[in-house]
């Protein structure tokens, strides 16, 4: 039992790290569906970083530069160019996905996985004093620092978007476009900041998973995470306590399904399409409930 | 009239030209990288997908996938259903013909070649009328559920060909062999080109008269330009939502079940590089039209071909091709603003 909550808290890090940038673009009134290409840039460039430099926190700051980076490409895109959001969110993708493979192939001559002795992770937060605490010491400590952080940018997050006249003008900037305009907000430049702290967010979720879960980097290694990330945006309604309660739910999927398929034989694919399955219903569900307390009159 | 076709014509290449030269450029930066120069390497390209009869063969069996996901999504794009869900409907179709070839290996070929094709097609257009039906009853956003139709189907059916249907002594994931009798033929082998290739054209021009020639063709493109009037204007919104969102399923599912009878030859767990999201960048860049997704296709599996040799001969990674594309599809939106606009722009 213990194991399973260690392993779900583990897995929930960079979920709610990438949901936590995803929510804040949403908010602003953007969808971001390149979040998945934003962690798998994180998560590289966390790696390249960290291995130069042989400092895990170079590769922090790296991934969440290039996150951030990315993310203002994408900005540049949407904003300036005025390319369709989710097309450039998908091109993002595509793009994230390829250049990781080909620097992988010309920087280390590998196709796969990179995995060097010689890379250092962000190894754990440990307490022998609260180590004393029975069950609680053993679920919440010896995490990667990150996962700690992880909580508290989610308390910030929802701090600011709550409390902070930024996060108002920014929820306003999503919500009505117009009206915020017309009191002075510069929303496309609320939005562009709202994408690109999304970004640096997402790469930080990245280089969780590369750095503080694993030590290497593998093609494609975020797998769909960034989506389950979405979903549990979705889920949570952008709200940022529900949306980290749905990564905790989905973080749990994760943790308990490689006991589920050794212990109980239950395929791992079934958790895996869970979270995308709970989501479509979520919507469905939300949808249903908006349209009963709207007048029956339909154009 | 004939003098406004021909300046947009001149008008379309040259914003094409200019979007191709400037990811060239961008992929010229990444070649230096390996110590390589650009223009012999893209010279190299071109050889390797357009040097010979079979290389080029090889570029229209490349191309044969691209032509039926950029039809499926331009289908939905010119109804204003945001589809992004073509990948998802892919896997479906291809496991479904595979499906039908492996389930019968001693059924007659004239009833399994057409039933393969069937299922895949309708397979993948059930798929699509999941997202379909809740977008056009229940009003649920389209581009988030067929997202996660996508990541749902390649789960599915990677679940499928691991436990059901799974091959004992076979470490990938896969179905058993389709039966010989119910492969495609091969049109110029050494090649990979197959029949599914002439059958992508047919639809291409099935697609081309759907768009021009039919009024549902104009009440598709009218709901895309604007929903609201269209109720106004007596044509049922839902079932224009459900057709297209059919239909685009129908196509995806095709391109994958002609993946399994023309190349592969049974299902592959995870066997697509991403052909239905090509399709949407295809789609744009030949503006959903029928003979522009052909034109958009063919370039794409010009490259994707021609990056293969590359990486063959000249040790270029293939992923090069992947860098191009996005370029290409960061820009196609770009510009695409000044004419074609989506109604999900501002609202997403």
């Amino acid at each position: 039992m213990t194991a399973v909550l260690f392993a779900t808290l583990r897995m929930t890090a960079p979920l709610i790290l990438v949901a936590l940038g995803g929510l804040l673009a949403q908010q602003a009134g953007m969808i971001n569906v390149a979040l998945e290409g934003l962690m798998l840039v994180g998560a590289f460039f966390g790696v390249l970083a960290a291995y130069y430099a042989q400092n895990p926190w170079a590769g922090v700051l790296a991934a969440v530069a290039a996150g951030g980076l990315f993310a203002t490409l994408m900005a540049w895109a949407v904003l300036k160019l005025r390319a369709n959001l989710i097309v450039a969110g998908l091109a993002l993708n595509l793009l994230a996905l390829g250049l990781t493979r080909y620097l992988l192939q010309v920087l280390f001559s590998t196709r796969g996985a990179f995995a060097p002795e010689r890379l250092p992770g962000l190894g754990i937060v440990d307490s022998p004093f609260l180590r004393r605490i029975p069950f609680l010491g053993d679920v919440v400590l010896g995490h990667s620092p990150l996962v700690y952080l992880s909580w508290l940018l989610a308390l910030l997050v929802a701090v600011f978007l709550k409390y902070v006249p930024e996060g108002l003008q920014l929820r306003a900037a999503g919500e009505n476009p117009e009206a915020a305009r017309s009191l002075g907000i510069h929303v496309d430049r609320m939005r562009a900041l709202a994408l690109i702290v999304s970004g640096c967010l997402a790469g930080l979720g990245g280089v969780q998973l590369s750095l503080g879960n694993l030590q290497l980097f593998f093609e494609n290694m975020t797998n769909g995470r960034g989506f389950i990330a979405l979903a549990a945006i979705y889920f949570g309604q952008a709200r940022p306590g529900a949306t980290v309660l749905a990564c905790l739910l989905f973080g749990l999927f994760e943790a308990i399904q490689i006991r589920l398929q050794t212990r109980m034989g239950v395929p791992p694919q079934w958790p895996q399409m869970l979270p995308f399955a709970l989501v479509i219903i979520a919507l469905t569900l939300i949808s249903i409930y908006r349209r009963s307390r709207k007048p029956s009159i339909r154009l | 009239m004939a003098w406004r076709g021909i300046s947009q014509g001149l008008y379309e290449i040259g914003r094409f030209s200019a979007t191709l030269a400037i990811a060239l450029a961008v992929g010229a930066i990444f070649i230096q990288l390996t110590g390589r120069e650009a223009g012999a390497a893209y010279l190299a390209l071109l050889e390797s997908a357009l040097g010979s009869r079979v290389a080029l063969a090889d570029s229209l069996a490349a191309a044969t996938p691209l032509i039926l996901t950029g039809l499926a999504t331009a289908i939905a794009f010119r109804g204003g259903v945001f589809n992004v869900g073509v990948e998802g409907s892919l896997y479906i179709g291809a496991f479904a013909a595979a499906w039908v070839g492996f389930a019968w290996p001693e059924g007659p070929a004239w009833i399994l070649l057409p039933g393969a094709i069937l299922a895949g097609g309708l397979a993948g257009s059930l798929w699509g009328l999941i997202p379909g039906s809740l977008k056009a009853w229940m009003d649920v956003d389209e581009i988030v559920s067929t997202i996660m139709m996508n990541y749902i189907a390649i789960a599915f059916t990677s679940y499928l060909v691991n436990y059901p249907f799974a091959v004992p002594g076979l470490a990938n994931a896969m179905s058993p062999p389709i039966a010989p009798a119910i492969h495609l033929p091969r049109l110029l082998p050494p090649s990979q080109l197959h029949l599914g290739f002439v059958m992508a054209l047919l639809c291409v021009l099935g697609v081309g008269v759907l768009f021009a020639r039919t009024t549902w063709g104009f009440e598709l493109s009218l709901h895309g330009m604007n929903p609201v009037f269209v109720r106004w204007a007596g044509i049922r919104a839902p079932r224009v939502i459900l057709t297209a969102m059919g239909l685009s399923g129908f196509l995806g599912g095709l391109a994958g079940a002609l993946q399994v009878l023309g190349i592969h030859y049974r299902f592959i767990a995870n066997f697509s590089p991403g052909y239905g999201y090509d399709g949407i960048a295809i789609a744009l860049l030949g503006r959903t039209t029928a003979l522009g997704v052909l034109a958009g296709a063919l370039l794409f599996g010009i490259l994707r071909n021609g990056a293969s040799g590359l990486e063959l001969f000249a040790g270029i990674p293939l992923e090069l091709v992947r860098i191009l594309e996005a370029v290409i599809i960061l820009l196609v939106t770009a510009e695409s603003f000044m004419r074609w606009r989506t109604s999900k722009v501002k609202e997403a």
